[in-house]
């Protein structure tokens, strides 16, 4: 009996698109499950049930109101600050629950990772799949805070869908990888929080994108796809205008790039999820 | 892609970090530094080498081995719920797996929705799981209970309906581990007889168990692994008498020199000296060495390797400094044509070891052969009873 495997035996995984696909259609009752179950046990305990949802953006939305009303001034282009802010707080707050949540949605779902094989990112998607539903009630404040300031959404509204895509694939991304990494690492989920809170203060939320000079704008939104998405929300809902298409698109292929590379990682640190655990 | 049912499995090795305890960055940045004066291999630990297997649809294998043997892990490759590290691995069809005793998917859900959701993990439409849905709950005796939270359920309970699931979702491949022990015994005969039912559907079985007596009756084909290695694949029967044959090995360094009492030697002989034989007298003869002074209870069995006795005697004797012959005479040998193990013990008066329990010699008996029983009919006592039919035709 030889002691030490023959080199050309090392075991590859063929991750194919297709079959992953297939997989992950199979285990979509299991994400919607595990999302449900997510948000039940987050909600069912708390007194103030689904006002969880809200009580993040809209708190930071009237901080940063008061903050820019005392302390500094903001260009929001004439529109309101409560809206202008608050639109950057929708997709924020979705990026950050989907983070903090899908980031440690593998370590704490291990004893189902052992026990039945289903494809792994379900347990991000999950996550992320919560975290639309908080973003989905939240956005429900719009209601109020549109006729609160007396405006209304402009007809060029119908560009949400493009950039919502975007915001989706970029935090899918992100999730994946953080899932995967904390696995293998785990305190690195206690650097989340940090990189978080370090992150609404380099991302365009409670200001304006032109604060980012305009020749470096394409590399910063490459970096940074949220702060395209942000500003395209406060184009297209709040003043009318198109978003800016070029900046949308380096936003688009930065977040595609990211998605692909991180999905083909995750399903790499993937298959060594059931032995560290 | 082969036919569904089949498990083909190439050269599989399987390793573990052997130190990784703590998946931190502090420990990874130590290895780091610490990297090139560590030698490599001193880090890792194969669970598996080198295992090959080629399962055929529709066979039923049985592994077994001592703990920490690979058996739980290969189950784990089987599932995909782990990778192997170097090998190739071929599983063919939907596969159903009891791995762990808190079977099912998720503890917070119910006993229902866990049904469904396996179910459409395995890929089946919701209307075959509802289609079956009454079965199993039926099986698994959860019918009050089917609404409750997994994690309210009695481990009883969670693996009933974890063996209900995997068995009864039409798996291609139902890998069962050694959980049923938790199951009542009239429970585990069910379990048995649905697989012997899911075997004639031509569904394959990989059964794990320490219960020898049940893969026995279970399984057509035997393996038994030992440090991760293959260490006999074949008929259950010879899988098994030299997987019996190493744990007598191994348990016969259990007697030591630091005990009070020690068998000297022992010897078995069958009728005037000759070989033991079924129905005839069996003489073992017993020189003991005792330290001390003192009544005592020796204990005698004979076993088919592990501990468990098919026959077992106890005598009181009042021991003394120095050697003791004892002789135990057995008037007719109820034991079938096989190899056997004598098991010895001495006690003191309070039951305590002065000698602990171990095998010290064994012996080939000759005779018939033990009945063949159908396929999963449990624990078929390994006695030999003479019995005589008549049939007779009325009307």
């Amino acid at each position: 009996m030889t002691v030490v495997p023959p080199p050309e035996l090392r075991f590859r995984r063929r991750v194919r698109v297709r079959q992953a696909a297939v997989e992950l259609w199979r285990a979509r009752e299991l994400v919607a499950t595990l999302a449900e179950r997510e948000l039940r046990t987050r909600y069912k305990q708390a007194v103030l049930g689904f006002a969880w949802a809200l009580i993040p953006p809209v708190g930071l939305m009237l901080v940063f109101t008061f903050f820019v009303r005392h302390v500094g001034h903001v260009s929001t282009q004439g529109t309101p600050y409560q809206l202008y802010a608050y639109l950057g707080l929708l997709p924020w707050t979705f990026f950050t629950a989907s983070v903090m949540n899908g980031g440690v949605s593998l370590v704490v779902n291990v004893p189902l990772l052992n026990k039945v094989y289903c494809p792994r990112e379900v347990f991000p998607i999950a996550s992320v799949a919560a975290a639309t539903f908080d973003g989905l009630i939240s956005t429900l404040v719009l209601l109020v805070l549109f006729p609160l300031n007396s405006r209304a959404p402009q007809p060029t509204t119908y560009w949400v869908p493009l950039l919502l895509a975007i915001q989706l694939l970029f935090t899918l991304g992100v999730v994946l990888l953080v899932a995967g990494v904390v696995v293998y690492l785990r305190d690195v989920r206690h650097l989340l929080p940090i990189a978080l809170q370090l992150g609404l203060f380099i991302t365009p939320v409670a200001y304006s994108l032109h604060s980012v000079p305009r020749h470096l704008r394409g590399l910063y939104v490459a970096a940074n796809p949220l702060g395209a998405v942000i500003d395209g929300y406060r184009r297209c809902v709040l003043l009318g205008r198109a978003p800016d298409l070029h900046l949308v698109a380096v936003a688009g292929v930065s977040s595609t790039c990211l998605f692909v590379l991180a999905f083909w990682a995750f399903k790499r640190l993937e298959t060594g999820v059931a032995d560290v655990a | 892609m082969s036919r569904e049912g089949t498990v083909s499995v190439t050269s599989l090795w399987k390793r573990f970090h052997a130190d990784r305890s703590r998946p931190v960055l502090r420990d990874e940045f130590e290895r780091l530094r610490a990297g090139s004066r560590r030698s490599a291999s001193g880090r890792w630990r194969w669970a598996l080498r080198d295992v090959s297997v080629d399962i055929e649809p529709g066979e039923a294998v049985g592994l077994f081995g001592a703990n920490g043997s690979g058996k739980s892990t290969l189950l784990k490759i089987l599932t995909r719920v782990m990778y192997p590290t170097y090998g190739r691995l071929d599983v063919a069809g939907r596969v159903g797996a009891l791995i762990e005793v808190r079977a099912g998917i998720h503890p917070d859900l119910t006993g229902r929705e866990n049904i469904y959701l396996y179910g459409s993990l395995l890929g089946l439409k919701r209307a075959e799981v509802a289609r079956r849905f009454d079965e199993i709950i039926a099986f698994a005796e959860v019918e009050e209970a089917v609404d409750r939270q997994l994690k309210f359920y009695s481990s009883g309970m969670g693996m009933r309906l974890g063996f209900a699931v995997a068995a009864y979702l039409n798996p291609d491949i139902l890998l069962v581990d050694e959980v049923l022990a938790v199951g009542d015994a009239a429970f585990q005969q069910k379990c048995l007889n649905r697989m012997r039912e899911v075997l004639l559907d031509g569904t394959t079985l990989v059964f794990v168990s320490h219960d020898l007596a049940t893969i026995e009756a279970t399984c057509r084909r035997g393996i038994w692994l030992h440090e991760g290695v293959v260490q006999r694949d074949g008929p259950v029967g010879e899988s098994l008498s030299a997987y019996r044959e190493g744990i007598k090995q191994l348990a016969e360094t259990a007697g030591s020199v630091n005990d009070r009492v020690r068998f000297a030697s022992a010897s078995v002989t069958g009728p005037e000296g000759a070989d033991p034989q079924t129905g005839r007298c069996l003489d073992v003869c017993i020189r003991l060495v005792s330290d001390i002074a003192a009544s005592t209870s020796v204990c005698l069995g004979i076993t088919e390797g592990p501990a468990a006795p098919v026959v077992f005697t106890r005598t009181q004797a009042h021991l003394r400094r120095g050697e003791t012959l004892a002789n135990c005479s057995i008037e007719r040998l109820p034991l079938p044509a096989g190899r056997y193990y004598v098991w010895l013990s001495v006690l003191d008066g309070d039951e305590r070891d002065l000698a602990p329990w171990h095998p010290v010699v064994s012996f080939q008996v000759r005779g018939p052969a033990l009945v063949p029983a159908p396929p999963g009919i449990m624990r078929v006592a390994h006695i030999h009873v003479d019995t005589h039919w008549r049939l007779d035709h009325v009307g």
